[in-house]
This record gives C-alpha cells, structure tokens and sequence, in this order.
C-alpha cells in the first residue's frame, strides 16, 4: 500500500482587516491509497477549509496555506498553477455541497459536461466524449437524457448525482466529496454511497469524504479525521476511533449522536461553544469544554502521539 | 411561448389604455389651458376665448371630450397641435430622428463603456483602476445634467471654441453628403459625451456588482476545480450570467429613446422629440402632450416585452415560466 495524499504541518490562515483567523494549525496525516477517510467536525471545525486547501481553491488574497502536502509523493503546493490545473479533475476531482449550484443555470448540463471534459482532452471527438460521459452517468444511475436539461429541471437527489458522475469523469485517483450526501434524504443518500464504493472498486479511486455526520462515516470509510477549531484531535480506523474513542472531544461528537440499539439515553451535547480562531492560545484548544482538563492543558499544546492501534491523538491523557 | 406574448400584449394593451385615461384627466386638471395662451395673456378677449373654446370643444364635458378624442384616435388620427397648427404624428416623427441621434448613441456609448468598466473594475477589485472607476462614476452620478451641459459650452465651445454651442448643423452652410454628415457629427459631439458621462455610472454600478455576484456563485469554483482556464470561464460562463440585469436597464432606457432628453436637448437647443415635449407641457397644448405620452407609453410596454422575451431566450429558468 502506498500513501496517495500525506500533509505535513499544514496550517491555514484567513486574512481579514488586520484580523488573522487561524482555520487550520499545523494538521498532519497520510492517506493510504484505496482507504477512505473521514474527516469530521462541527461546523467551523476547518473541514471543508482543508479540502479547499489541498484543491488550492481557497481565495487567492485572503487565506494562507503553508506546510507541505505530498500527493503522490510530489509536494503540490509547490506547482505553478498550470501545473496543478493539469492535475485537476483527472488527478485530484471534488463534489460539492450544494448540488443545485454546481452547474451553471443557464447553459444545458451536456453542454458544461462536455466543456469540462475538454479541459483534459482536446483530442478526442464529441462522440467519443459523451460515450464515456453516458458510461459515468449509468454508474450513478441516470439517464442521458439529462444531458440535454437545465440544471434547474432536476430534483436534488439527481442533481446529487449529476455531481458525482461530472466529479468520476476522468476516473480521478483522488476525489474530496464536501458534504455531498448531507442535503439528501437518507434512503438516497445511503443508495448513492453504495454506488461511490461500488465505483471506488472498479475505477480504483481514494476518497475523503467531509461530513458531521459520523453515520455516514461509519458505513463509508476506513479511517477517520476528528478536527476541532482547525486542529487535528484523533485519527485512526473507524472502528477503533467509534468504538472506543479516546480523546475527550471525540467521545463528546460520538455522545451528541442517538443510537439505534441499546440503552434508552438522554443525548449530551458539548458544553461551551467553538473558540474565536482570531486569538491565540497557548495550550490545547479544547481545554475549554474538556470536562477533563487540568493546568499543563492550558500551559502547553499537547504533543501528537501514536498509540497501539495506530490511531494519532493529542491529548494530555494519553502521554 | 406564443401564449405568453399573447397574454403580455394584452396587459400591455390595457396598461397603455390605463396610463392614457389618467393621462387625460391629469392635463386637464393641470391649471391654465392652451386658449388662453392663444387670446395672449396681456388683454384676451373674452369672444376670441370663447370661439377657440368652441373650436376645440373644450367647452364640452370632460367625459365627452375623451369619447371624442379616443374614437379619433381609433381611427389613427391623433389630431393637430393646438400651438403649431400642425398633424401631431407629423410633428413627432419629425423630431424623432434627431432625438434617436442623440438618445441612441449615447446610451449605446454608455451600455459598451459603462460595461466593460464595471467588468474591469469586478475583475480587478480594490486596484487603483477600480478605485478610480468607481469614484468618478459617483461624481459623475450626482452631477446634475443641466450644468454639465453649461460646463462643456463653457469650456469647449466658448473657451476652446472647439465645438458648436448648440443647434443640430450649422444654418449658415448647406452642405450635403459627407459633409452635411461631419457638421452634424460636430454638433452632435458635445450633447452625446453630455449624455454618456450621465448614463455611464448606472451601467458601470450594475455590471460591477453583476459580475461581483456571478463570481460568488458556487459553479464559477466548480469550474475552477475543474482545470478550465480562466478565459473560458469568463467568456463563457461569468459574462452570460451577469449579462441579465444590464439588459433589463438597457431595454427600459431604450423605452424612454423617442423622447430623448428634455434637459440635455434643451440646454444644447437640440431639436428633437424632447423639446417639443417641453414646450406641448409649457402651452398646455393638450392635444400633443397626449400623442407624445401615448407613443411613450406604447415604446415602454413594447420594450418590456422584448426585454422578457431576450431574457426568456438567454435564461432557461425564465423561459420555463413561462410556458
């Protein structure tokens, strides 16, 4: 197995009239190819911050990236911008949030396909293209024929999947789907999950998928990403981080959730509200909420440690 | 499609009728009357008022007055002016061409300049070209046009002596062909940059924020995402979609093109539609006032049609409605 995607001390800064927000602190983490991650939080937490980072489409004069990430073994921050528009969609693809805004209005859904996938292939004839354009909207379950509609002509749900089929086009080998399930009803979204994994089989694909919601982590993807106010607080595989969760943040997201089976509970939620990133903080940024902090929590940053199971924490608990 | 343009002509219909009904009574409600204008003001003779009274029939009820005046109309005849003593069609479309002249340059030197400005300054955001943009667009927003009209006299026709004060050709010379064509252009220099400069900051403002808003939309970062390059997605994706609001107040400003400007054509003594309006308002001269407000009122709703119809046909979504 070999990492497809590894961020070294990745830290994101949002630059606003002389107030500077830090959304993402010194996050590291690898990706294995063919293993799924999850990456959730609350909303704030930097999520979808760090996918728009490692896609370079945070806004160009407003937000700061540094640290390393390695795709491939090649550090893609430092490429010039034609470089990185050569590895876009065909290597690196992603799927929005809102469905229902991610085509234009006015031009028909074939129409942008086909300007999409020219971007990557300027030799191929139209035939040709959409042959492999009906293959990928067969994968996702849809009609050619919404090729010739609007996107305002279609419900959510195939919107939804219009996305996915535009993001699969050139069989990416990594692709970020931003909480691209989380508008869907729950029967659609756990069909259209089926499908994703069915396609990450054959097409060979890796995929981090951005959620708050743990469910949909939890049926989808190997290891998870639990970030709070922009820092990495757990990583590991999904059944160790849900089963047994070891960071005191980590149990608090896992009791907000309800459970099917089990013992009727009342559900807790995390006291307190995220911090304002504008400030510093010299010592764990959960400390805060933590019900179980103590001094060195606000003294000092919690260095990362790798436990047994191979799951990354940063905690004082776990020293 | 065809029920739609239908179902607009007919409350185009009836809005034109409405604004002419109201149009009628406002008039005359309005003091003073053109046959006092006509038996002089100094020492009138209660006979000569009387007869022209008479003449015009406004001696008659109101509501008859309109009967009247509409089945005329009905019939394609507007009537005559009462101060010109002439067919008030022929007055109108007389005057009309100088006026298009000048309205329509202006407003299609406004429409390119206003635009690619505001394009620019929403590309190029907070850059010294944009900053500049925008703060001549509001100086010249709140400049009155009058004295801007008094201003460019003063410097480029009475200071420079560059251009003409005013009029549409020089009556001194009879000059014809390309030459009748340069000494009207001449004429025309100074009211047309007038009325750009005036019109500019409208189409400036609101292709600014158009494009501000289209570059917002979640599918200009999906096309980003993409790869596509930068001039594709402007070209084809970013000016298609903030194209919309300019075209609704280009279309309205097209609407208001036959009566040309009363101020600028005043000042510049230009002689179009705009200053025989001035004037039909000064007499009171009834008859004309109504024919200038009903071609206007039929220009409008004409150019609202056209305006949803170009939408229709540039937005699906709307064009969808509307079946």
């Amino acid at each position: 197995m070999s990492k497809i995607l590894e961020l070294k001390n990745v830290s994101i800064k949002y630059k606003s009239n002389k107030k500077e927000v830090l959304a993402a602190d010194n996050i590291s983490f690898s990706v294995e190819q063919g293993q799924s991650v999850g990456i959730v939080g609350e909303s704030g937490s930097g999520k979808s911050t760090l996918a728009m980072g490692i896609l370079r489409l945070l806004p160009e004069n407003t937000s700061e990236l540094t640290g390393e990430i390695l795709f491939k073994g090649q550090d893609i921050t430092k490429l010039s911008d034609e470089e990185f528009n050569a590895l876009r969609w065909v290597e690196l693809s992603v799927v929005f949030q809102k469905a229902m805004n991610t085509l234009s209005p006015i031009h028909k859904i074939g129409e942008q396909f086909l300007d999409i996938y020219r971007v990557h292939d300027t030799t191929s004839s139209n035939e040709e293209i959409f042959k492999n354009i009906n293959e990928m909207l067969k994968l996702v379950n849809l009609n050619e024929r919404v090729l010739k509609l609007y996107p305002h002509e279609l419900s959510g749900g195939m919107l939804q999947r219009v996305s996915i089929a535009l993001g699969l086009m050139h069989k990416p080998s990594l692709i970020v789907l931003d909480e691209s399930t989380t508008a869907l009803d729950v029967v659609t979204q756990g069909q259209i999950l089926d499908e994703i994994k069915k396609l990450e089989q054959t097409l060979k694909m890796t995929r981090i998928m951005i959620t708050h919601d743990m469910a949909v982590v939890a049926s989808s993807c190997e290891n998870v990403i639990v970030l709070y106010a922009g820092r990495l607080m757990e990583f590991g595989k999904v059944k160790d981080v849900i089963k047994n969760p070891k960071h005191p943040y980590t149990v608090g997201l896992l009791n907000s959730y309800p459970t099917l089976r089990g013992e009727k509970n009342n559900l807790k939620g995390i006291e307190g509200t995220l911090p304002d990133l504008s400030k510093r903080f010299a010592g764990c940024i959960f400390a805060d909420r933590c019900p179980h902090s103590s001094e060195k929590c606000f003294k000092a940053v919690p260095k990362q440690k790798t436990l047994e199971d191979g799951r990354i924490i940063s905690c004082y608990l776990y020293e | 499609m065809k029920k739609y343009v239908f179902r607009r002509l007919c409350t185009g219909f009836l809005a034109v009728a409405v604004v002419f009904v109201l149009n009628f009574f406002i008039i005359k409600a309005a003091p003073g009357s053109p046959v006092e204008i006509l038996a002089g003001r100094d020492n009138p003779s209660q006979q000569l008022i009387d007869n022209l009274n008479e003449k015009y029939g406004f001696n008659q009820p109101l509501y008859i007055q309109l009967v009247k005046y509409v089945s005329n109309i009905l019939k394609g005849d507007l009537g005559d002016s009462i101060i010109y003593n002439e067919n008030i069609l022929k007055i109108i479309m007389d005057k009309m061409g100088t006026s298009l002249l000048l309205t329509l340059t202006a407003i299609i030197f406004a429409v390119i300049i206003g635009t690619a400005a505001g394009l620019f300054s929403a590309t190029h955001q907070r850059g010294i070209v944009d900053k500049v943009f925008t703060s001549t667009s509001y100086i010249l927003n709140s400049m009155p046009s009058f004295w801007l009209a008094i201003m460019f006299i003063m410097v480029f026709a009475t200071h420079l002596g560059w251009f003409p004060t005013s009029g549409y050709s020089d009556i001194r010379h009879t000059y014809t062909g390309i030459r009748h064509v340069l000494d009207v252009m001449h004429h025309l220099f100074l009211p047309v940059l007038t009325m750009t400069l005036l019109q500019l900051p409208i189409y400036f403002k609101i292709a600014k924020s158009s494009v501000i808003q289209v570059l917002s939309e979640d599918f200009i970062t999906t096309f980003k995402a993409t790869g596509m390059n930068k001039k594709k997605i402007y070209n084809k994706y970013v000016f298609r979609n903030a194209i919309l609001p300019i075209i609704t107040v280009f279309g309205i400003s097209l609407a208001f093109v036959i009566t040309g400007s009363v101020l600028v054509e005043t000042v510049f003594s230009w002689p179009g539609t705009g200053r025989v309006m001035m004037n039909a308002i000064m007499n009171r001269d009834y008859p004309l006032i109504m024919g200038i407000y009903l071609i206007l009122s039929l220009s409008i709703s004409i150019m609202m049609l056209l305006v949803d119809l170009v939408y229709a046909y540039i937005d699906p979504r709307i064009r969808n409605s509307y079946k």
